[in-house]
């Protein structure tokens, strides 16, 4: 099982780094704005206006279908990712082919399901 | 001179007689302006001769004098005692094993470091009428960072894979092979790669970014290993391309 992750270590680390890039950054920062500053009134909503409607056309288009997917699916790679990384540096290195499998197993079987849930929209 | 006493308690270790290491307390006269390695070697010159420690060029420079003081790998020569109370513990650097009190084990470092093959290759080898291989400053810049490292192994001390990883390359090793990767007169990056990103390589860094903070010349080995991890991801992508288009 290690030989194979090794040998899909770019694949999983570019998954990976995409997944931060999303899930540490762009993620946070939406729903900070979109789920906390305009509901409470705290930034102007007249200058964000955001339209839902708008919103929910734009991805059930099939690029919005595909930023909406990575939205959900890379943050489970980076997840997965650390998740093996931790069980690693906590001494777990010799589980590390079964962990990883596992952690990375989830994040695929939950990207499939985004996939379906994307193209549900 | 103003001048105090500290108490500097030294880890020492003799294979040859001890089971386990054991901590030794000196009391040194110290001086406002000492390093941490000036109390070490008045300990060695006045009080106690059996004690074992390197250092050599006593600036920063050579690399030899790095040891885990009040728990964390610093430079001894550089590392002010006046940052530290009364008393001050002094132990190897940890993660290597131990040769004598505060010296250190480091062919397991040499060995990974001479893998990655850590010199200029080329292609084909260059005749002297051919002149100079000119770089440019923007090509110096480069990696100019990267060759800073002056293998003082605070980062292997640091580091928590190094700490799990017993086969891991380490900071500076991937660091140093990244540096010549870069290197616009390199032409060797094919022959690292299999290494740097096999077992041990590049992907099993976690990105702890401890390397980075404890390293003296700033030559913040994470973002080589992350440049690196991000140059094999890119060159992976590339081969199914070409060998794509190598089969039409
Ligand atoms: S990268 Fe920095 S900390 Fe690591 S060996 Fe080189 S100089 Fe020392
Ligand atoms: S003695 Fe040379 S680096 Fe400290």
């Amino acid at each position: 099982m290690r030989g194979l992750l090794l040998r899909l270590e770019p694949l999983i680390w570019g998954l990976f780094g995409g997944g931060m890039f999303v899930g540490a950054l762009l993620l946070p920062a939406w729903c900070l704005v979109a789920g906390v500053l305009l509901p409470l009134g705290l930034l102007p909503a007249a200058e964000f206006p955001i339209l839902w409607e708008h919103l929910y056309y734009q991805l059930s288009q099939p690029l919005g279908r595909a930023v909406a997917w990575s939205a959900v699916a890379l943050p489970l790679w980076a997840g997965a990712h650390q998740a093996r990384h931790l069980v690693t540096d906590f001494g777990g290195l010799r589980w590390d082919g079964l962990v990883g499998g596992l952690c990375y197993a989830a994040a695929a079987l939950g990207s499939l399901l985004a996939a379906f849930a994307v193209l549900a929209l | 001179m103003a001048e105090h006493t500290k108490i500097i308690a030294v880890t020492r270790f003799d294979p040859e007689r001890d089971d386990a290491p054991r901590s030794q307390e000196y009391e040194v006269p110290v001086q406002e302006d000492w390093k941490v390695l000036e109390a070490l070697n008045y300990i060695k010159d006045h009080l106690d001769p059996t004690l074992s420690h390197r250092w050599s060029c006593r600036m920063a420079v050579c690399g030899s004098c790095g040891m885990n003081v009040n728990g964390e790998p610093k430079l001894t020569c550089r590392e002010p005692l006046s940052n530290y109370g009364e008393r001050v513990e002094v132990a190897p650097l940890a993660n290597f094993p131990v040769v004598r009190d505060l010296v250190v084990e480091l062919e397991g470092f040499l060995e990974k470091l001479g893998a990655l093959k850590p010199w200029i290759m080329l292609a084909k080898q260059r005749a002297p009428e051919e002149g100079a291989t000119r770089q440019s400053p923007a090509e110096l810049a480069d990696f100019k960072q990267f060759s800073m490292c002056i293998n003082c192994m605070l980062c292997y001390a640091a580091c928590p894979v190094v700490a799990n990883e017993p086969d891991f390359l380490g900071p500076a090793a991937l660091a140093t092979a990244h540096r010549y990767n870069l290197d616009s007169r390199d032409e060797g990056a094919a022959q690292r790669a299999e290494i740097m990103r096999g077992e041990g390589g590049v992907f099993s860094c976690s990105y702890a970014n401890e390397c980075a903070e404890v390293c003296p010349k700033n030559v913040d080995p994470a973002g080589a290993i992350q440049q690196a991890k991000l140059a094999n991801v890119l060159s992976w992508a590339r081969s199914f391309v070409v060998r794509r288009r190598a089969a039409s």
